[in-house]
């Protein structure tokens, strides 16, 4: 591992516990997430000791570079502002190799959310072996109906992504459903690939 | 930019969550110890900004206790809501929670000997990223 690294992951432990921090999950929550589209499978555990920041690993396999690897992973709560009808986010993400320090991604992502229109984009990028690959998407949703709490939750969710090995924009429909715990997104693209991602909240 | 300067970007940004989180508003309704009145109705006698029927479901299993109605900024979706049920459940003096979506408020149920501390209600509500900006009581 380089100095930088180290001297990089010291400092954002040193300030996560300096600040005051929350995170996206409750304090003290955990979420377990599986996802599968035409870049990636993964399985992802992360827990949050603030809603401002989480700390987990993920086990991934990058389908375009063809590689299986672990990553330790930190997010990070930029800016959050809460309305009594919305709320817009927007996230620092970040993944260093288990097995190579110098294989690593970052990225933002950002959202705005009311109880019927949904808005997301993100960008990451990842470096490994100096070859590297950004992800970008948009996102937009209506919610059909308005549920009450602890009823099934559903989206209509339009999805448009690209990377920089491919370079087109792919767009293609998703549906998503949360009740309880439990949110389930599933998009079908018309290059026949699922974008699959299931997540558990503890 | 550089790989590092995301780093960066991320840690010159915890001062601006701080101020962000603590904006909170000042007019609170603090309300304490009185008993005797309608389940619409707040100790101050200010009627309840919350679903009827959903209150009435809430309260229909419960005597004597203190019932806390409180305005949550930021509780769109179910699943942003359900870290504030967990936190409060985990308060050994709270009997029962429930959230009203629509309104934005969150119902906690307390046993009615219990002191309610504002600053406590807006803490457990921060710990989950939202804002509590509001609080009603109700004896029952």
């Amino acid at each position: 591992m380089g100095i930088w690294h180290i001297i990089i992951i010291a400092v954002m432990c040193i300030a996560s516990e300096v600040t005051d921090a929350r995170k996206i999950s409750y304090s003290g929550g955990g979420t377990l997430m599986v996802k599968s589209d035409s870049s990636a499978k993964s399985v992802y555990y992360h827990y949050s000791p603030s809603y401002k920041f989480s700390l987990g690993i993920e086990a991934q396999k990058d389908i375009f570079r063809e590689t299986k690897g672990s990553y330790l992973r930190f997010n990070y709560l930029l800016n959050r502002k809460n309305t009594n009808t919305s709320q817009r986010n927007l996230y620092f993400l970040s993944g260093v190799s288990t097995d190579n320090p110098n294989d690593l991604f970052y990225g933002v992502e950002g959202d705005w959310e009311t109880r019927e229109l949904f808005s997301g984009f993100g960008y990451t990028k990842t470096e490994a072996a100096g070859r590297n690959i950004s992800h970008s998407y948009v996102q937009i949703g209506i919610a059909p109906y308005v549920g009450d709490y602890g009823d099934l939750h559903t989206w209509l969710l339009l999805k448009s992504k690209k990377n920089s090995l491919t370079k087109e924009w792919q767009t293609y429909p998703m549906l998503k459903f949360f009740k309880g715990n439990v949110l389930v997104e599933i998009g079908y693209g018309n290059q026949g690939d699922w974008d699959l991602h299931g997540m558990y909240r503890f | 930019m550089n790989k590092y300067s995301w780093y960066v970007i991320a840690l010159l940004a915890s001062p601006i969550i701080s101020a962000d989180q603590h904006q909170m508003d000042h007019s609170l309704h603090e309300n304490h110890g009185h008993t005797g009145h309608s389940h619409q109705q707040a100790v101050d006698g200010a009627e309840l900004d919350v679903n009827p029927e959903k209150f009435d479901r809430f309260v229909e299993d419960l005597t004597y206790a203190k019932v806390a109605v409180i305005s949550v900024q930021g509780m769109v979706c179910d699943f942003c809501a359900r870290g504030i049920d967990k936190t409060f459940k985990k308060d050994t003096s709270v009997l029962k929670v429930d959230v009203d979506l629509n309104k934005g408020k969150v119902l906690v149920a307390y046993k009615a000997d219990q002191e309610i501390d504002f600053d406590d209600v807006k803490h457990k509500i921060q710990s989950n990223g939202q804002n509590a900006t509001d609080i009603q009581l109700v004896s029952i």
